[in-house]
């Protein structure tokens, strides 16, 4: 009699499901694959060989290595002051958290260029406190590197601090009194306990203010200015190749910063999805 | 004794989580400390491993005072509900942790591991990650990581909580066998009764932050002193009788009572308890063999494995109240339970709506009656803050409630009780709501006719109709008056003042069985007249305070004392002002010949602080029967005096 009873879910119509498929895949293609395939069709178009010489010229090469420390210096700075944010805002309670807390994410919804200005009014050479770093530590900041490093700083705060706040927050605090109980002093708790349970967060975070770092323009072509060789990033020599019309340098530059961006994506991924499975 | 916990208290914002905890922890012994959840257990615990600061108290371990050490220096082993087991680790470097902290050699550190492997049934699993076994088998690792150390003391926070029933019982025996070979002096926290039962040697009983009781099991189980541990442990069938010469009289029926309390006096309301095992069935009286408590009938049978579970309902017995099992509102009769055995269950098989004759075997007094307060409400502002404070302190006290609605019609009544009782909550010993038609002084006084109270509350901001109803409040009954102008929370500094004499001890008495209750602390003032200021009477109020710091000492209320002389509103209102105090208690004048308490005069400047903070007016001692107890106990009382409080 079983056999007898008619399925009560009412069949699928296939073409309702293809549709809504079709719809989202043709959406990826069209806003994403395709734009980026282009980019790739012009950089590879003059073959391999002339993509390496562009990239290659002294003065893109130079642009592409500042891009690069800088946006390492600032991981290293976000990822230790990212975790110690992320460590005050979880465990200790103060008058203020959740402003601030809330205020983590702000750099998100300013515009970039804004940050730039802000860092000049600040630390310009005219200004009070970039005057007085200039003249005690004879070290320009807007204008050089350090500018640079700040303003990614800025752009890049709330990347490590919430991939590492969630992870922190669901973190068993039992262990860490365990560990107590077990006479552990505080540092062995952090190095023993802590810190092996948050480090794939907090590399992935630091990960992602570095890819997020390579393609920012906003805030450095008004804080770096576009000096070759001292301060002009990857993302401005771009900028600068696309104004004089040589569209061959400009593809061949964006499809490098790519190719590193997208490695660092991948990584991530894969040590989330390591993270994951515990 | 291996540890010892002196007036232990912890309060979160105000209210004491843990209130006034003292203990003693034999050497080897396995203590476990009962309570539902919410009832400070755990923090206890957790104080005593440092995990929680201490606000108040101290807290020996083998004689070492170790309060302010932090938890690293305690030598304390712990295990979690949650197990705690560090991931990263496996199960050997896990139990090695704590070896390796203390910079054990290797070697040592591999024999002792292996030795503990083998000691919670592990062996060859040590190189195993946490993940990768059961949940009972990471409790058996936490366990011999906290042994590891080989610590002082061996603490563990609800170690079975998370566990099937079946490994609960199996980890359960291995946990009773692992402390008696170790003989490692041990505290169990645990919700789970029947757990406390198997592995306790000796058992605390907590509820809102207090330690009701502590004893052997099978005594707290069949002879405990307070309604709140007769009827948490196990099920109990509790009634109010009257205390008569060597028994207690039950309707017609006098138990003899095997432990006659010594604070009984004839006509005392008592609570009466026996175990539902304790419950006779027979076809007729003459079958029973034990005093016959009535005709009952069946309400419900339930077969509960090796025994059968009744539940009878005997019509009302003169003068007799249910407590437990609770009676449907409005009805006066009298629930039974009882169980059978299955062979007695054979012999006389019974179904829902038999009649049967009931009888019992034995009963055992309460000693501790148990507060109770009568909450006066009109459903103004001022009343409903005068609850909300009144709940907290009741919590507090675990005392039972009855809230008296008046003033208000049908409906606006109804949903005022409703508020009310939702406002309170849980946590009262019990809740129960009233509505009078009457005047607020005359439902009061219909009120406690019907049963005595220990307090009655009302709000109060000072207008005068509000003192002539709390006079009429006095003359009424035999309890004491809190007088509550605001919602706050539970008072934790007050001031008692005392007059001089017999009337003071009843004061003191009184305020420092709430005092402790509330865990406050209080000062004991008394002012002297400047006129008679020739140096008696200041000596005299002396030696009377030292009574009464004395007294509050031994009921465990830390105290103060302070003399003043000048005239005595002047210098107890300087004192509140001085002394950041959140509750004032004041002896109410003696009342005159009609039996009238008039609370006009000097008191009523006092009553205007009232304003400002509760005022609990405490009626003299003479005027009630009962607790006849020099101020200064003689060593063979001083035992009395505890059971009291």
């Amino acid at each position: 009699m079983a056999s007898m009873t008619t399925p009560t879910t009412t069949p699928r119509i296939p073409w309702a499901r293809l549709g809504i498929r079709g719809m989202a895949l043709s959406y990826l293609f069209l806003m994403l694959i395709i734009p980026i395939s282009v980019i790739f069709w012009d950089g590879f178009s003059e073959g391999m060989v002339t993509l390496w010489q562009e990239v290659a010229k002294p003065i893109a090469w130079s642009a592409l290595k500042l891009t690069l420390w800088t946006s390492a210096v600032m991981a290293i700075i976000n990822g230790v002051m990212g975790l110690l944010t992320a460590f005050v805002l979880v465990r200790y309670t103060f008058p203020g958290k959740t402003t601030l807390n809330a205020i983590i994410d702000l750099p998100l919804a300013i515009p970039t260029l804004v940050t730039g200005l802000m860092l000049v009014a600040l630390y310009g050479p005219q200004q009070v406190v970039g005057a007085w770093v200039l003249e005690h530590f004879g070290q320009r900041i807007i204008f050089a590197p350090p500018g640079i490093v700040l303003a990614l700083l800025f752009v890049t705060f709330p990347f490590v601090v919430r991939s590492v706040q969630p992870v922190l927050l669901d973190l068993d605090q039992a262990q860490e009194d365990a560990a107590a109980t077990l006479a552990a002093t505080s540092w062995m708790i952090f190095h023993r306990i802590t810190f092996p349970a948050i480090r794939l967060p907090l590399l992935s975070g630091m990960l992602l203010s570095f890819a997020r770092a390579i393609g920012e323009f906003g805030a450095i072509v008004i804080v770096a200015g576009n000096i070759p060789f001292r301060s002009q990033t990857a993302a401005v020599y771009v900028y600068g190749e696309v104004e004089s019309e040589n569209r061959l340098g400009a593809s061949a530059m964006s499809v490098a910063m790519m190719l590193i961006a997208f490695s660092v994506v991948a990584l991530v991924g894969y040590l989330e999805r390591r993270g994951r499975r515990g | 004794m291996s540890i010892v916990l002196e007036h232990l208290t912890k309060r979160y914002d105000g209210h004491p989580v843990v209130n006034n905890v003292s203990l003693e922890v034999a050497d080897g012994e396995f203590f476990v400390l009962l309570g539902s959840s919410g009832s400070g257990k755990t923090t206890v615990l957790n104080m005593v491993a440092g995990l929680i600061r201490t606000d108040q108290g101290r807290i020996l371990l083998h004689g070492r005072d170790v309060t302010h050490l932090p938890t690293q220096q305690r030598r304390v082993g712990m295990v979690f509900q949650n197990y705690a087991l560090f991931q990263n680790m496996t199960l050997a470097e896990n139990i090695e942790f704590g070896l390796q902290t203390r910079k054990v050699p290797k070697a040592e550190r591999r024999h002792r591991r292996n030795e503990l492997l083998e000691l919670v049934g592990l062996a060859g699993l040590g190189g195993r990650l946490p993940k990768q076994i059961s949940g009972g088998q990471q409790q058996r690792v936490a366990l011999a990581r906290a042994l590891a150390y080989k610590p002082d003391v061996l603490l563990l926070d609800e170690p079975l909580g998370a566990l099937d029933a079946k490994i609960r019982l199996e980890l359960r025996r291995t946990l009773k066998t692992i402390q008696r070979e170790t003989g490692i002096t041990t505290i169990l926290v645990t919700h789970d009764q029947e757990e406390a039962f198997e592995l306790a040697d000796r058992l605390g009983v907590m509820s809102f932050g207090r330690l009701m009781e502590v004893g052997y099991p099978e005594d707290l189980y069949k002879r405990p002193q307070t309604e709140f541990v007769a009827t948490f442990l196990g099920t109990a069938n509790l009634l109010v009788g009257l205390a008569q010469g060597e028994g207690v009289q039950l309707g017609a029926l006098t138990f003899p009572l095997q432990d006659v309390s010594s604070l009984l006096h004839h006509d005392d309301r008592v609570q009466v308890l026996f175990r539902p095992e304790d419950v006779v069935l027979a076809e007729s009286p003459e079958q029973l063999g034990a005093p016959r408590l009535g005709l009952g009938e069946v309400e419900q049978v339930t077969f509960g494995g090796s025994f059968e579970r009744l539940r009878l309902r005997l019509p009302p017995l003169p003068g007799v109240r249910p407590i437990a099992p609770p009676v449907a509102f409005g009805g006066n009769a009298i629930l039974v339970e009882a169980t059978r055995s299955q062979d007695e269950a054979e012999q006389l098989p019974l179904r829902a709506g038999h009649n049967i004759w009931v009888g019992v075997r034995q009963v055992h007094a309460l000693e501790h009656p148990g507060l109770r307060f009568l909450l006066l409400s009109d459903g103004s502002p001022l009343a409903q803050a005068a609850i909300q404070t009144a709940g907290h302190i009741a919590r507090l006290a675990h005392a039972r409630v009855t809230l008296l609605g008046y003033g208000l019609d049908g409906e606006a009544m109804h949903q005022h009780l409703q508020e009310a009782r939702e406002q309170l909550g849980s946590g009262l010993a019990a809740l129960d709501a009233r509505s009078s038609a009457a005047a607020p002084a005359e439902a009061a006084r219909q009120e406690v006719e019907r049963q005595s109270y220990d307090l009655v509350v009302m709000g109060y901001n000072g207008q005068s109709e509000q003192i002539a109803l709390a006079e009429h409040l006095l003359a009424v009954g035999e309890h004491h008056l809190l007088l509550i102008p605001a919602a706050q929370a539970a008072p934790t500094r007050i001031l008692i003042c005392v007059t001089t004499g017999e009337p003071g001890k009843e004061d003191v008495l009184f305020s420092g069985r709430l005092t402790r209750h509330l865990g406050a602390t209080a000062v004991l003032l008394s002012v002297v007249p400047p006129e008679q200021g020739n140096g008696q009477q200041p000596a005299r109020a002396e030696r009377f305070l030292m009574g009464g710091e004395r007294t509050l000492e031994l009921l465990g209320v830390p105290a103060e004392t302070a003399v003043r002389t000048g005239s005595a509103p002047d210098e107890i209102a300087a004192e509140l002002a001085a002394g950041d105090y959140d509750m004032l208690v004041l002896g109410a004048p003696l009342p005159d010949a009609d039996g009238n308490i008039n609370l006009t005069g000097t008191i009523s400047r006092l009553l205007a602080t009232a304003k400002e903070r509760p005022v609990l007016v405490v009626r003299a001692a003479v005027s009630r029967r009962g607790l006849d107890l020099p101020l200064i106990p003689s060593s063979a009382r001083i035992h009395d005096l505890k059971e009291v409080v």
